[in-house]
């Protein structure tokens, strides 16, 4: 059973609202299901945003629901049925929580687990996925889980970007990877209309679209506020302030949350309220899923005066100006470059600095931005996508750059076995 | 012995080597037992005379590409007996066991002779090491091939692209034109040793099978370090070889089939083979996933390509969903093993799984429930790509195929 856990405190008050936020995530997508409104799995940067907003499409985000269970302490006895099925612990733990959820929930006929976190999630109408270059899971996943939900369709879009090639440049094949990411995209509407006998409606997609712009810049925005010293925010919040940006973009309510966590900030400057009493060295938290289990011990590093000002991790948005897009009037054309050039974004920076890699200009462009003096990097022992080449990203780091201090963590992501190494 | 010293050793032979392909004359197997134990020597003596060799990584790299642009393709793989002790110093222990293995050998100099390596986007693990391996093992070219992960029409031409890009990059590298005639025989030619290679599997159709597992294992590895042509040969050689047999036992053995990824060393084979089971057929990643197909001649014979690759290939990194019901798409991920099963009689089924491997680790419940509705036994193992676990394993099977065989008495 999950225990009892002290809340844990946040900087800002924007971050204490997300639980909340999250919350309501659930119940909507419970609510939608009762009320026979269409519910569709996705997972996490999986670039349907405006598409499932626009076609008033709920999402019960899967790996979302892991995290609750496992931030809960109440992720092992999932575990356990997934593993009761032949799903090995070395595989993918968000994964695995929800593959052995659905697992209990078909044995139990449909039923949702007793005292499942929350409620529970929606059993889907359909699942989305994505083929793509970010992680094996999200195409895996979907597949795998439709052992236990037979009837449930599903729609993996191949969602690619052009490979760093330091003697190439991607824009000599960007077209090609454009055009199939838009054919992609056409398949998830065509897809989502045949599940739904819903039709697009282009004008609200465009406008979702621009909302999304709107709230990337805002995001962006809002986050380059704790550039300044004392910072008034560092990575424990972030790790709540990412739930707009990963689960609820396209939405009003994200843009707002970025708005107001600007207002925030920015008060907090003016006041130079920061987040540790006596900030004295500024660490970037430089790869790696958080410790869900354990984001208080941020406010340890606190204690120590040291702060995390920037992470890598669920910073998955650039500045729209900065991408350079060309003028498109196809918002799926939109959708799709610009995520293609937010994740080529580093490529011509690290072309000009002989030996480096964009992962580890993306890195530089923090440490000099922030005025960074040490790097965390993180690693959770199930997650091959994050956690592979950790370790030439220092190395390199080191060589390209300068001298700086680097920190390796790693943790087994098990559910409430949560253990540090 | 270590590889460092089996590499010296090798250099030797490697001096010997003619550039001419090596007579078989009635030593095919022989053959295939030198090539199993010294893998690349022959692409090292081939080196030696000036040819060049690309290394490339997985089921999924099109070999007929590099053919044709004048490499001899060599598969790289690891060595189970060979403790990794270099490669944790850069790459992370939470990549598939093989492939961490794989670039352990790099470390040491195992792959040395290679001009490049093409490592094609399979999974996280490979996709994500690209760079470790470009960094720690430099070698004149590398190339990531982006292979999606879907089929169907937009994926298809997506991929003819991708291909061509490579081509194009090939071409740089090699200040040579690839032409349509060179990819034209390279299509023919791995077609032709697809033809071989199935003929020789059909061997192992009767009751009492013409070649063993364990010597099956070693053939399908040794040609992963041939030019095409030699493969081929010595396929063929192999067949005429084992044709000669004559069968002592009238007792049929209970008849297995392997599955799984990159298992490219007999241990496994062994294990089995030691109860008196045979390993009859195999769906693994060296094995038939690449042969029970041929590539489409196509007017461009990129397409072709394209089109065996994303579509006849049964990788689990490949989605195959043609939007029908669950257990229409389960027909297109797994309908080839109930034809082997079928084909070659097959009494079971032994899934072995790396550990760290999500698109095996993901089918695993999907995968031994088809077996499994068959009506065939499936003995499902995860294990590391390491021979200090085969004692371990060796157990489990011999318990599996134990009660088996009480169960046919």
């Amino acid at each position: 059973m999950a225990e009892e856990r002290k809340q844990r405190m946040t900087a800002t008050a924007a971050a204490a609202k997300v639980p909340k936020m999250v919350r309501a995530n659930f119940t909507a997508n419970l609510k939608a299901k009762e009320e026979g409104r269409p519910v569709a799995f996705s997972f996490i940067v999986n670039c349907y945003d405006e598409i499932l907003r626009a076609m008033d499409i709920v999402p019960a985000w899967a790996e979302s629901y892991s995290g609750i269970c496992a931030a809960k302490h109440d992720a092992g006895r999932f575990l356990e049925k997934a593993e009761s099925q032949n799903f090995s612990r070395s595989l993918c733990t968000y994964a695995t929580c929800g593959l052995g959820f659905e697992y209990w929930r078909n044995e139990l006929g449909g039923e949702m687990p007793p005292n499942a976190p929350w409620g529970g999630i929606a059993r889907p109408d359909f699942i989305l996925g994505t083929g793509q270059m970010l992680c094996d899971p999200r195409y895996k996943w979907p597949q795998a889980v439709q052992h236990y939900m037979r009837d449930v369709p599903a729609y993996i879009g191949g969602f690619y970007w052009p490979p760093y090639d330091e003697n190439m440049d991607q824009r000599e094949v960007e077209n090609y990877y454009l055009k199939y990411a838009v054919e992609e995209l056409k398949g998830v509407i065509a897809f989502i209309e045949k599940q739904t006998q819903r039709k697009m409606d282009w004008d609200k997609l465009e406008e979702v679209t621009d909302l999304v712009d709107r709230t990337w810049d805002m995001f962006i925005d809002a986050y380059e506020l704790r550039k300044v010293r004392p910072t008034p925010m560092d990575t424990g919040d972030a790790m709540n302030t990412m739930v707009p940006l990963a689960f609820m973009l396209g939405t009003q309510e994200a843009y707002d949350f970025y708005k107001d966590l600007y207002d925030e900030l920015k008060d907090k400057i003016e006041r130079k309220e920061g987040v540790a009493e006596d900030e004295r060295y500024r660490l970037l938290w430089g790869a790696g899923l958080p410790p869900w289990f354990a984001l208080g011990d941020f406010q340890y590093f606190n204690s120590k005066g040291a702060v995390f000002p920037v992470e890598r991790t669920y910073r998955e948005a650039e500045r729209i100006d900065r991408l350079h897009l060309p003028k498109l009037s196809d918002p799926l054309e939109r959708i799709a470059l610009r995520w293609m050039r937010y994740w080529t974004h580093w490529y011509d920076a690290a072309r000009k600095r002989k030996g480096s890699i964009p992962e580890v200009e993306r890195l530089i462009e923090y440490i000099e931005d922030y005025q960074i003096d040490g790097v965390v990097f993180h690693k959770a022992f199930s997650c091959r996508t994050w956690h592979s080449g950790i370790v030439l990203q220092a190395q390199i780091l080191k060589e390209v750059y300068r001298e700086i201090p680097i920190n390796h963590n790693y943790y087994k992501r098990c559910g409430n076995r949560y253990k540090y190494q | 012995m270590p590889a460092s010293e089996r590499c010296s050793k090798s250099s030797d032979a490697t001096k010997k080597g003619a550039i001419e392909m090596e007579t078989l004359n009635d030593n095919g197997l022989t053959m295939v037992e030198n090539y199993y134990r010294d893998y690349g020597y022959r692409a090292r003596a081939l080196k030696q005379a000036g040819k060049r060799i690309m290394g490339y990584i997985s089921a999924a790299a099109p070999v007929e590409i590099i053919n044709a642009a004048g490499f001899t393709p060599v598969r790289i793989k690891g060595d189970p007996k060979e403790a990794v002790t270099k490669a944790y110093g850069s790459m992370e222990t939470l990549v598939c066991p093989f492939l961490l293995n794989a670039f352990d050998l790099a470390l040491k100099g195992k792959y040395d002779y290679l001009d490049g390596i093409v490592i094609p986007h399979t999974c996280d693990s490979v996709s994500r090491t690209y760079e470790v391996w470009k960094r720690n093992f430099p070698l004149p070219y590398y190339h990531f091939l982006n292979v999606p992960h879907l089929d169907g029409a937009p994926s298809l031409e997506f991929f003819t692209q991708i291909l061509k890009t490579f081509i194009r990059s090939l071409e740089q590298f090699t200040g040579k034109e690839i032409s349509k005639k060179n990819l034209d025989h390279a299509v023919l030619a791995y077609n032709e040793l697809r033809q071989a290679m199935r003929d020789l599997y059909d061997l192992r159709k009767p009751d009492q099978p013409l070649i063993s597992g364990i010597e099956m294992m070693k053939l399908l590895v040794a040609v992963k370090a041939l030019p095409v042509d030699e493969s081929t040969a010595l396929i063929r050689q192999v067949s005429k070889e084992v044709k000669e047999r004559k069968t002592s036992s009238s007792q049929k053995p209970l008849r297995v089939m392997i599955a799984g990824d990159q298992i490219d060393d007999t241990a496994l084979v062994e294990i089995i083979e030691k109860t008196g089971a045979q390993v009859v057929m195999d769906d693994i990643s060296v094995g038939s996933k690449l042969y029970y197909a041929d590539i489409e001649v196509t007017h461009d014979p990129v397409d072709g390509i394209a089109e065996y690759y994303l579509e006849k290939v049964s990788l689990p990194t490949f989605y195959r969903d043609k939007g029908g019901s669950y257990d229409e798409n389960l027909e297109l991920r797994f309908g080839h093993l109930k034809r082997f099963i079928s084909e070659f009689d097959v009494d079971a089924v032994i899934l072995l799984v790396y550990k760290n491997c999500d698109p095996y680790g993901f089918e695993v419940p999907a995968t031994t429930s088809y077996i499994e509705s068959l009506g065939k036994p499936v003995f499902y193992v995860e294990d590391e790509y390491s021979s200090s676990s085969s004692s371990r394993l060796k157990t489990r099977i011999e318990a599996f195929i134990e009660m088996l065989t009480q169960e046919r008495r």
